[in-house]
């Protein structure tokens, strides 16, 4: 066996568009409100009644080639082995220069607290709802659903004057689970595995079709393929 | 500083995470640099090394999701007590382990550092929109003693038919506090949300097949699928399973969406057929006209004509004498008063879709059958005159032979459960006399028919309620208690219900949020979330399984909540006991045995249990009567639990086309199950069949009003004045308008096909756009003759010229501070078509007409962009 590659395949014709990956990706990662690790392209193009609607799921293309990587003074973005691409926020010093080198605006900046919501300091009537801070008070969490096992190889939360992005869950992997995303997608349209290893589902499924990128002329040799039509 | 601030981290990691793993996740991150400035950041929660994630316990408990009524068995991930994430329950043959976006969503709901945390008393005496209720804090005990209180009063004055008790959303623990608590106190008044839902598409069903309830379809071995506004990618009914069978279903069959809006289904589809709003009937009656023309219906399933000859051609009738019918009655009757000058040209005119495309998906959809399904959904059918459009569609599956068919649309099986033990032996003479006056909804008037099942009067008509209130018609209402309901925000005409509840003496709602409803309310009674806190079950079916799922309490509430359907009737069952009526406590005492120990429950928590094991013990106890007869056999409650969903046998279409329940045991084309129960509300009134159409706004008369037909779009608006059709739809991320507090739901709102996120656009077609110098993003009004809006301006090419389309969700004033723009203001974040809608009905089913473009509206720019 040689070098594992991780790699997703997303098949666009299953693909309904539902967001049930953005929201599953923000719940394992506790990731703010504000950022989208897996989000969407959308478009409506053509005139009524003739009119077609696209919807292309994103996240870290964990490109082999990764502008990120390269871009970063401080080794902070950097490839493991297995080809995802990682974040190592002890190392950040929050440049942003891997967000303006990354053409597929994955990467997230913590310009802020994060999950901090200012709605939320103070109870909505006083004495009879809660808070956040009432919320941490009761629960020791940040937020109530906030989950502990993203602490694995990452900060739980990722502190302000860092950046932050997809990690293909790695904390996941490494218990022999899929990311989030792919539990989550009910039309199962994600496809997950070593595409260096010629038995995987996803070499398999790369094999049989023809297989896209987002924005090839890049060069950035992204590790997040589509394949079939919305 | 730094002193301080290592001490609060030992308090917070509360020993799961040793200080010295929390450090080293630190790495070179400078502690004072991120925890300076933020008490939240005391509870940062860093790396932590590999025996702390040991620590972590985490298991899968199961639940169902009530985000809409798919009612999906899920798992949720409880990790050292705490609910971190959902999944589909793996049991699950209905949505087989798939969920949609809403279950996630949940956990927003119940951490929603807005819930209500204890119950909280009015102390402002005004009650109005623009009153501040300065609620406070009392205790469960204070609460249920004033409510009780209030109900004695009318125990004294011999008044109790004037308690109301409002259901919205519910479990099937319903008739405890539904039909048990009223009618034991005395009231006639349990009044449900279900004509605000989907009451007219039941319509379609029961008069033409004899069967009051949601059909389910067979899309796995389905060759066409035609949707009258059905959107089941996003919304009801069964999201998942059909999220993770439409790429199969798109390959082996066509996929037509009848839908003025290009819906999350539209976009999956072969063709769209952008009706216009309200118009859904000429189509429908074309697409009939020419399956029978053509000749392609199901001759099976509905015969043939003596000589094999077809003589449906078009403008003529034809000798009823000449065609024997199967599984049918009455094809040549329909043809001849209904359907014979129903030609697609005739119906492009009215309808807007192509004479083309009406006869391609007609030919299409009828050489598919019998593996076909026509889809009804509430889009079609909850409009002014959509009764008989809900029976043209479904009877689109007659013609066919689809219904009952593999491939096709069929009932359910059985899901053996119990409801309430026997309520007579507890009403006192009070209680009979007063439980059995006229309801405060006026269902059953000449005006309000609501023929559920037959019966005039049979069905609720929900939104007619304010109005009732508001007349004291017929009487006036002084106590009343919601649960899990906001008729404030989610019946049209917003504004009678504010009136209504402003009237209602002593009002008290039960609720997670403070909503709409509860601004109005005296008392406000924190309610368990169903999925996290709280004991039930569902009974629902999709993908040819009937199920019961149980909702099980899988985290400790999280605050002084109580489970709204049981706990809270036993806590006020206690207190009207101390007061001297201890009916209601005795028959909570009496009827309810744990089935395993015989024990009576002791107090609230142990009645939520016993209830959900009495009514669900069928699927578990093996010494019951109807235990695996009619799918598995779970061993033992302790089973049930750990599995939390009971399947049934799959649905075995075929038997039921012997024999319906209508009155001739046919697939009624010409519905004398309708005519009897029209004829028995017109004798009731002493009047005619035709004077009970002309006063439910139909213009059928005749023989027509015995056939599904088509009835022209009634409209509120004079075109002049409000030149759009306004229609609204549903989103993918509603758990029935209570996930707009919900971070996620506003984050991800573009999901739905042309909205925004963190936004509430009104889409217009660049076309209409451009003629009001509209751009995307400006500012703007939305009048209709019964209330305005102000919302965004959305240029979308998805929607028809002429009409204007929102999403259903947004528009809060209360809720929370995500929900409301400004909740202390009482703004709104966006704007509520409930307010715009006029409070219209389909009257011969008690719907709200919430669909079909029931108003006409203006649209004014108050900004750019």
């Amino acid at each position: 066996m040689g070098k594992v590659q991780y790699c997703m395949v997303i098949d666009l014709e299953a693909c309904v568009g539902c967001s049930a990956c953005d929201i599953a990706c923000k719940v394992e990662n506790n990731v703010p409100a504000s950022f989208a690790w897996s989000n969407h392209i959308i478009e409506t193009v053509g005139k009524f009644p003739d009119v077609k609607y696209r919807y292309i799921p994103t996240l870290c293309n964990h490109c082999s080639n990764a502008p990120c990587v390269a871009a970063c003074p401080t080794t902070a973005m950097h490839k493991l082995d297995n080809g995802i691409t990682m974040h190592d926020p002890s190392k950040c010093i929050g440049c942003a220069a891997c967000r303006i080198a990354c053409p597929y605006d994955v990467i997230y900046f913590n310009d802020k607290e994060p999950l901090v919501r200012e709605e939320f300091l103070e109870p909505l009537i006083p004495e009879c709802t809660s808070s956040q801070p009432g919320i941490q008070k009761k629960l020791g969490v940040p937020v109530g659903y906030y989950n502990p096992e993203r602490e694995a190889t990452l900060p739980g939360i990722r502190p302000r004057g860092v950046v932050e992005k997809c990690t293909f869950c790695d904390h996941r992997l490494a218990k022999g689970l899929p990311p989030a995303c792919v539990e989550a997608c009910p039309a199962n349209a994600r496809i997950f595995g070593d595409r260096n290893d010629p038995n995987s589902e996803v070499s398999k499924v790369l094999a049989k079709n023809h297989a896209r990128v987002l924005k090839p002329e890049k060069g950035t040799e992204p590790n997040v393929l589509y394949i079939g039509e919305f | 500083m730094k002193m301080k601030l290592e001490g609060q981290v030992e308090e917070v990691v509360n020993k799961k995470v040793t200080r010295r793993g929390f450090l080293k996740g630190m790495g070179g991150l400078s502690m004072a640099a991120l925890m300076a400035g933020s008490p939240m950041l005391k509870y940062f929660a860093m790396a932590s090394p590999e025996e702390a994630q040991k620590e972590l316990v985490s298991k899968w408990i199961a639940s169902t999701c009530q985000g809409c009524t798919s009612w999906c068995p899920v798992q949720v991930k409880v990790i050292n007590g705490r609910a971190v994430a959902l999944r589909g329950n793996p049991y699950s043959k209905a949505n087989h382990g798939e969920i949609c976006p809403r279950p996630h969503l949940a956990l927003q709901q119940v951490y929603d550092p807005d819930r209500i945390k204890v119950p909280m008393k009015r102390t402002n005496p005004k009650k109005g929109r623009n009153e501040d209720p300065r609620f406070v804090p009392i205790t469960w005990e204070e609460a249920m003693d004033m409510i009780a209180e209030k109900m004695m009063e009318l125990r004294a004055s011999n008044e109790t038919h004037k308690f109301v008790l409002f259901r919205g959303r519910y479990s099937y623990m319903r008739d405890i506090i539904y039909s048990a608590l009223p009618k034991i106190f005395g009231s006639p008044n349990g009044i449900s949300h279900s004509a605000i839902c989907a009451e007219a598409e039941k319509f379609g069903a029961y008069y033409t097949e004899g069967y009051w309830d949601y059909r389910d379809y067979d899309l796995e071995n389905t060759r066409y699928v035609l949707s009258w506004g059905a959107d089941p990618l996003a919304s009801n009914r069964q999201v998942p399973h059909a999220i993770s069978i439409w790429k199969k279903v798109k390959k082996q069959a066509k996929i037509a969406v009848v839908d003025p809006r290009l819906s999350a289904t539209a976009v999956k589809a072969d063709e769209w057929l952008p009706v216009i709003p309200g118009e859904d009937g000429a189509l429908a009656t074309a697409i009939a006209h020419v399956i029978l023309v053509e000749g392609l219906w199901n001759r099976e399933f509905v015969g043939d004509f003596v000589d094999g000859k077809n003589a449906f051609v078009p403008g003529k009738t034809v000798d009823e004498s000449s065609f024997k019918e199967n599984y049918t009655y009455g094809l040549v009757k329909w043809w001849n008063i209904e359907l014979k000058d129903r030609t697609p040209e005739w119906a492009e005119k009215i309808c807007g879709v192509s004479a083309e495309q009406i006869r391609r998906v007609a030919t299409d959809f009828a050489k598919a059958g019998p593996y076909a399904i026509s889809w009804l959904s509430p889009g079609a059918s909850m409009q002014v005159r959509g009764g008989y459009t809900a029976m043209i569609t479904h009877a689109l599956n007659g013609l066919v032979g689809s219904t009952d068919h593999e491939g096709g649309v069929v009932q359910k099986t059985k899901v053996p459960a119990y409801s309430i033990p026997d309520i007579k032996p507890y009403q006192d003479e009070m209680a009979k006399k007063n439980s059995k006056k006229p309801k405060i909804d006026q269902r059953g008037t000449l005006h309000f028919p609501s023929l559920k099942k037959g019966k005039s009067g049979g069905g609720v008509v929900t939104n007619n309620a304010a109005d009732a209130i508001i007349k004291e018609d017929p009487y006036d209402v002084k106590v009343a208690i919601a649960y899990w309901a906001n008729f404030t925000f989610s019946c049209s005409g917003t504004d009678r219900w504010e009136r209504a509840l402003q009237k209602i003496p002593f009002f008290v709602h039960i609720t997670t949020h403070a909503s709409e409803m509860s601004h109005f309310a005296d008392i406000v009674l924190p309610a368990a979330h169903q999925l996290f806190e709280k004991w039930s079950f569902l009974k629902s079916k999709q993908n040819l399984y009937g199920y019961a799922s149980l909702t099980q309490p899988v985290i400790e509430p999280m605050w002084d909540v109580r489970q709204d359907e049981t706990e809270i009737p036993w806590l006020l069952a206690e207190k009207l006991a101390q007061k001297g009526f201890d009916n209601l406590y005795r028959y909570f005492k009496e009827q309810f045995k744990d089935p395993e120990t015989g024990k009576a429950p002791t107090n609230s928590k142990e009645f939520a249990v016993t209830a959900v094991k009495m009514f669900t013990r069928s699927c578990w106890d093996p010494t019951d009567k109807n235990y695996g007869k009619y799918g598995e056999k779970l061993k033992g409650w302790a089973d049930f639990v750990e599995k939390g969903v009971w399947n049934s046998h799959r649905f075995k279409p075929g038997k039921i086309r012997e024999k319906y329940k209508t009155k001739t045991g046919k697939f009624e084309f010409y519905s004398l199950t309708l005519k009897e129960a029209l004829e028995k509300h017109a004798k009731k009134h002493h009047t005619t069949v035709d004077a009970v159409l002309e006063a439910t706004q139909y213009t059928a008369r005749g023989e027509q009003a015995f056939v599904p037909h088509y009835e022209p779009a009634y409209r509120w608006g004079d075109p002049s004045e409000y030149p759009f059709i306004f229609f609204e739809h549903r989103s993918r991320l509603n758990r029935e308008g209570r996930s707009a507090n919900c971070l996620w739901y506003q984050a991800h709102k573009n999901a739905d096909p042309g909205d925004e996120n963190w936004d509430d656009v009104l889409k217009i077609n660049p076309v209409d756009a451009q003629k009001l110098g509209l751009k995307n993003g400006d500012k703007i009004k939305v009048v209709s003759p019964t209330g305005s809006i102000v919302v965004k301006a959305k240029l979308w090419e998805g929607v028809r010229p002429g009409t204007v389309t929102k999403c259903y969700g947004q528009g809060h004033w209360a809720y929370g501070r995500i929900a409301a723009f400004d909740f202390h203001k009482r703004i709104p974040r966006g704007g509520n078509n409930n307010v715009i809608l006029p409070p219209d009905y389909d009257r011969l089913s008690g719907s709200t007409a919430r669909h079909g473009g029931v108003t006409r509206v203006k649209i004014e720019k108050i900004s750019q962009a």
